[in-house]
């Protein structure tokens, strides 16, 4: 990013293919709305272009993206407040990787289905966590950065968040 | 009911963040609380089932878009590098505008006034006093034209006392010093090509009467032939009458030039 930032613009296609796909997970899970996320990987990426000079270098640029990702996701959440979030459970069924039996692929995909949807009613502040921790599989330093908290305050909200789900999860499968 | 302290721990664990050293010490504590060890056999089947959670892929679309914008970007970067000297260009030309529109006003004004009053004090009393002030030069300039005409003829080298005779011809209003002065070397100087400048000199200045009387008088105190020849002839152009009598005294003298003795006799039948 530092040689983006030096005028090497076509260094940013490198970086499109390495995090594009981190970036619309996260910004997936977050909005369950695809199409939505494919414009906000684009316009983070184009934030990127346009403010390359507040990269400072000293933290990590996946830090950075995040951040950038988060303020595009509450802009977005400002222009979309009247419309309904769409859930992803229905839609993830048919994806579903297949060589299982009939019952066991049943079964997984009951689990699985419950899962999405435990995880799409939690709060948002813990879905952004464990998206970022558990999805993205960053460190909690990262995480802290990106969040504006320190990495204890960040393990502790991710702790908080993973319970959360647990219990959310186990009610539903009762 | 799990111990508070051991969250970060059960979190770490999940991670597998945690060093050597605080993963026994959280192993050993699992053995002894159950809370703790059901918490974490909870979370630890979610955290695995997460894992499994799929996220769409993005359409290849994305990357052609992608390109698109990177693309566009670029050409508009190179766009506006000269745009950003041609707006700050503007800004500080509208600056400009701003900051001198009204000195500039000021300025114009004061330049008017300038040429007004310089108008008006040029024409009315400065214009008079500054024409006095090159009449008083000029005068002086003449001064000291005189000065040194009265000077060169005293000077001991006769081509400088002709070139002070020479200077009278400059001298446009010449008063009784410089006739007195050129009658005088007219009558007394030793060298005959002074005398004759002098002569020639003085007949420019014959309008005044003092120097007509001064050449009748000088005629009879001229004793070369070539002066007495000049002087015949000056007084012939001036058809000055009165010289007749001291030409008449002069062709009494014995030793006369017999040249001059005819040429005198014609003068006095030309005059009369």
């Amino acid at each position: 990013m530092l040689r983006v930032k030096a005028g090497d613009l076509d260094r940013m296609g490198l970086l499109f293919e390495r995090h594009h796909r981190s970036l619309y997970g996260f910004l997936f899970h977050m909005t369950y709305q695809r199409e939505a996320s494919e414009d906000m990987v684009q316009n983070v990426f184009y934030k990127m272009l346009k403010y390359r000079h507040t990269f400072t270098g000293q933290g990590e640029f996946v830090a950075w993206m995040f951040q950038i990702a988060r303020n595009t996701l509450k802009d977005q959440a400002k222009k979309n407040k009247n419309k309904v979030q769409q859930l992803p459970a229905e839609e993830m069924e048919d994806r579903l990787p297949g060589g299982m039996s009939a019952d066991e692929h049943l079964e997984k995909k009951q689990d699985k289905a419950s899962l999405y949807k435990a995880m799409a009613s939690l709060s948002e502040d813990h879905r952004e966590i464990l998206t970022l921790n558990r999805l993205q599989e960053l460190k909690y330093g990262e995480i802290g950065q990106i969040l504006g908290i320190s990495e204890v305050a960040a393990k502790t909200r991710a702790f908080r968040a993973m319970q959360e789900l647990k219990n959310i999860y186990s009610k539903m499968e009762r | 009911m799990m111990c508070e302290k051991y969250e970060d721990k059960l979190i770490g664990l999940l991670n597998n963040e945690l060093t050597p050293a605080e993963q026994a010490e959280l192993e050993k504590h699992l053995t002894e609380c159950q809370g703790c060890s059901e918490e974490l056999a909870g979370l630890r089947d979610v955290w695995e089932m997460m894992a499994e959670m799929e996220t769409p892929e993005p359409s290849a679309h994305m990357r052609v878009k992608f390109q698109a914008m990177l693309d566009t970007y670029k050409e508009s970067v190179e766009d506006t590098k000269p745009g950003v000297w041609t707006s700050i260009r503007e800004r500080l030309g509208k600056i400009w505008q701003l900051q001198t529109r009204w000195p500039l006003a000021y300025s114009l004004v004061i330049v008017l006034v300038g040429f007004g009053l310089g108008y008006w004090l040029f024409s009315s009393g400065k214009g008079g006093e500054q024409e006095q002030q090159l009449k008083a030069l000029s005068s002086q300039v003449h001064e000291l034209k005189q000065t040194m005409m009265l000077a060169l003829l005293e000077n001991p080298s006769a081509s400088e006392r002709i070139r002070g005779v020479s200077y009278t011809s400059e001298i446009k209003h010449a008063d009784k010093e410089v006739i007195d002065a050129l009658l005088a070397t007219l009558n007394n100087d030793p060298n005959v090509n002074v005398r004759l400048s002098t002569l020639d000199a003085l007949s420019h200045l014959a309008n005044h009467p003092e120097v007509r009387e001064g050449l009748i008088r000088s005629i009879e105190k001229q004793d070369s032939p070539i002066m007495q020849l000049a002087i015949a002839d000056v007084m012939l152009k001036l058809q000055e009458k009165r010289s007749v009598k001291s030409f008449e005294d002069m062709l009494k003298q014995k030793d006369l030039n017999p040249g001059v003795r005819d040429k005198i006799k014609q003068t006095i039948t030309q005059l009369i």
